[in-house]
């Protein structure tokens, strides 16, 4: 009995991560597309350079920190051994783990940014549509480097990082899941607020009609370049701290999984709306346990690995909601502002 | 030792034929519905098993189910038009839903594809993933087959498109809904089915190109996914606005990314050529910031009309 209620328990758990680990990258996705309208189409590149960045990091920064002897040990060979080190000391100071994370988070940071502005650097003095292919072309190349460039990440067996919520020993689930949480809601309050600032409202002038944004002067492809940095650095931030739930990284980010499915759950939830992010992120993941049991109960009668349904499945419903409900569950609303709650 | 090899350059041409074929439809679809087209991948992989059936499961020779590819890729992209595209354009969606929708078109197919592939091999007792046909294709000295074939197929499409939109009444029906769509459908042309005709060539070229590519390197179910950027490039390339450009982006991009890596691969190291796949997006990247217009966008071409 016990053992069922842990099982569930823990299914929950990491239920809630991964809706955190995507509530931040959706987040990152909202501000560049639902906002901005910028036809973001690249949002694995900022995933992988954030996910790459604390798989080459942490264990580094790790062995840095506690001056753990490396002894001459090469930090890709000598991956599992110095890791396991790194995991030794994570286990006793919790603070020490803590800090890890937020090296880590404040490296995928600063690298996201400077992937935000390189990728769109190219095209955003373009039309919108130049724009969504040259980042659309951007989207899966960090893979070619952490494929060809050893160092990076090992190549394509990948490495381990170092647990750094090793220290809540058996609750490390609890902890991690918890953080991710926290960190979520971080994200979806700065996006919050983002919105209801001045640049905010720039951001959906320049959605609503180019022109006449540009006729009061705002300069649509610096606004355009802010908001992309501003979405890259949570992507990102959402790609590292992927790596650091999982405990490992591979150069295998795609197209689908960090690009097509969070367009999907803004699609789903509404584009534009903050509220339907966090709606569309958890309703997303109720639709895919649901094909996920229907699927194991396929398994065997089908002549094909029902992993492909996913795709038929996910793709006819992205074209429906096109079609039959553009606007997503919760519609996005005209925010209220001061001066119109006074006039009531 | 030359410089480089006859046989490099030989592959370099195979690949720009390729390229081409796939580039032009891009533009094509473009320049008709506004549209940057994702789903062309998924034509490109489709061509590639529609052939690759036909031989394993019919026993047909290589180059023999190149028309079957273009007709049914050309209708796969039929249904991707009026069923998800028109739709859409009907209720004015922006460019951004339009291109997700073609995306989505392209996710759904590859799980078809993959299906497809994974009951194919459990049928025929044959691989179907990472499938190479080349052996079965015939040689012209040190040159196979494909060589003269995918030139051939190249040279002659455009040649057929030239004439198809520049000569033919339909190529003016089409010419005007591209120009201007609204202008088009007063005098009297149904741009909508023009439209149609547009996506079916752009497609069956595109299928054409997946059906020959089994005979050059290795089909997979994700064979479109890895030329994507590189069908965009040889379209930005050559100019998104130009129809004929995407040839010479086509012969461009391959001259660079095969001849160009195997030069500095002979150069710097063999380590060279594990970042092959970064050509495509450099070279996009210099055009757009240098001549956003591509190649047949130039000055240069003015001359001589």
């Amino acid at each position: 009995m016990n053992g069922i209620f842990e099982g569930i328990l823990l299914f929950g758990l990491e239920l809630l991560a991964y809706i955190a680990i995507y509530l931040i990258v959706n987040e990152g996705l909202n501000i560049q597309l639902g906002i901005t309208g910028v036809t973001q189409f690249g949002l694995v590149l900022y995933v992988s350079g954030g996910a790459f960045t604390a798989g080459y990091l942490a264990t580094r920064l790790g062995v840095w920190i506690f001056h753990i002897n490396s002894r001459g040990l090469d930090f890709i060979s000598g991956n599992i051994i110095l890791t396991t080190e790194v995991n030794s000391f994570t286990q006793s100071q919790p603070l020490d783990g803590i800090a890890l994370l937020f090296i880590v988070i404040i490296a995928a940071a600063v690298v996201g940014a400077l992937l935000g502005v390189i990728s769109s650097v190219p095209a955003i003095n373009l039309r919108s549509d130049y724009l969504g292919i040259t980042l659309l072309a951007f989207g899966e190349i960090l893979n070619v480097f952490g494929t060809a460039y050893t160092p990076l990440i090992g190549g394509p067996p990948g490495v381990i990082v170092p647990d750094v919520w090793a220290w809540a020993g058996g609750s490390r689930f609890v902890a991690s899941t918890l953080t991710l949480m926290v960190l979520a809601a971080i994200a979806y309050l700065f996006i919050e607020y983002v919105v209801r600032t001045p640049l905010g409202r720039t951001f959906r002038a320049i959605r609503d009609n180019e022109v006449a944004a540009q006729s009061l002067g705002k300069n649509l492809p610096r606004c355009r370049l802010e908001a992309i940095v501003i979405g890259s650095v949570l992507a990102s931030i959402g790609g590292a701290l992927f790596v650091l739930y999982a405990g490992s990284v591979t150069p295998s980010f795609t197209r689908y999984t960090w690009t097509f499915i969070p367009w999907l759950m803004l699609l789903l939830g509404g584009i534009g709306s903050n509220v339907g992010v966090l709606v569309g992120t958890a309703s997303w993941f109720t639709i895919y346990d649901l094909i996920l049991y229907y699927k194991f109960a396929l398994q065997g009668i089908l002549p094909f690995d029902v992993v492909w349904l996913n795709y038929i499945v996910l793709g006819v419903v992205v074209m429906l909601i096109l079609i039959f409900r553009p606007q997503g569950l919760i519609p996005e609303k005209p925010l209220r502002t001061g001066a119109e709650k006074r006039k009531k | 030792m030359a410089l480089i090899e006859l046989v490099t350059v030989a592959q370099a041409l195979i690949y720009a034929s390729l390229l081409s074929l796939m580039g032009v439809g891009v533009t094509l679809l473009y320049k008709t519905t506004k549209v940057p087209n994702f789903a062309h991948a998924s034509f490109v992989t489709l061509g590639g098993y529609v052939n690759f059936s036909l031989i394993s499961a019919f026993g047909w020779t290589p180059y023999l189910g190149l028309p079957v590819a273009f007709v049914v890729v050309g209708g796969e992209s039929l249904l991707l038009f009026f069923l998800v595209l028109e739709p859409l354009r009907k209720r004015k969606s922006s460019v951004a839903l339009l291109m997700i929708a073609t995306l989505a078109w392209h996710i759904a197919i590859l799980g078809v594809l993959g299906a497809y592939a994974d009951a194919l091999q459990t049928l025929l007792r044959v691989p179907t993933r990472n499938v190479v046909l080349s052996y079965l294709d015939f040689s012209v000295g040190p040159l196979p087959g494909i060589f003269f074939v995918s030139i051939t197929v190249t040279v002659v499409a455009a040649v057929a498109l030239y004439f198809a939109i520049e000569r033919t009444t339909i190529g003016i029906a089409l010419r005007a809904s591209m120009e201007n769509q609204n202008l088009a459908e007063s005098v009297g042309i149904n741009t909508t089915r023009m439209l149609g005709i547009a996506w079916f060539l752009a497609a069956g070229l595109a299928g054409v190109a997946g059906a020959l590519l089994p005979m050059w390197t290795q089909l997979n179910t994700s064979s479109g996914d890895t030329l994507i950027a590189a069908m965009f490039c040889v379209s930005i390339v050559g100019g998104l606005e130009t129809l004929y450009g995407a040839f010479a982006g086509g012969l461009i991009l391959a001259l660079a990314q095969i001849v160009g890596t195997t030069l500095l691969a002979n150069s710097v190291g063999v380590w060279v050529t594990g970042y092959e796949p970064v050509v495509p997006l450099l070279l996009m990247c210099i055009v757009l910031m240098t001549n956003p217009k591509g190649v047949g966008g130039m000055k240069f071409w003015k001359r001589f009309k």
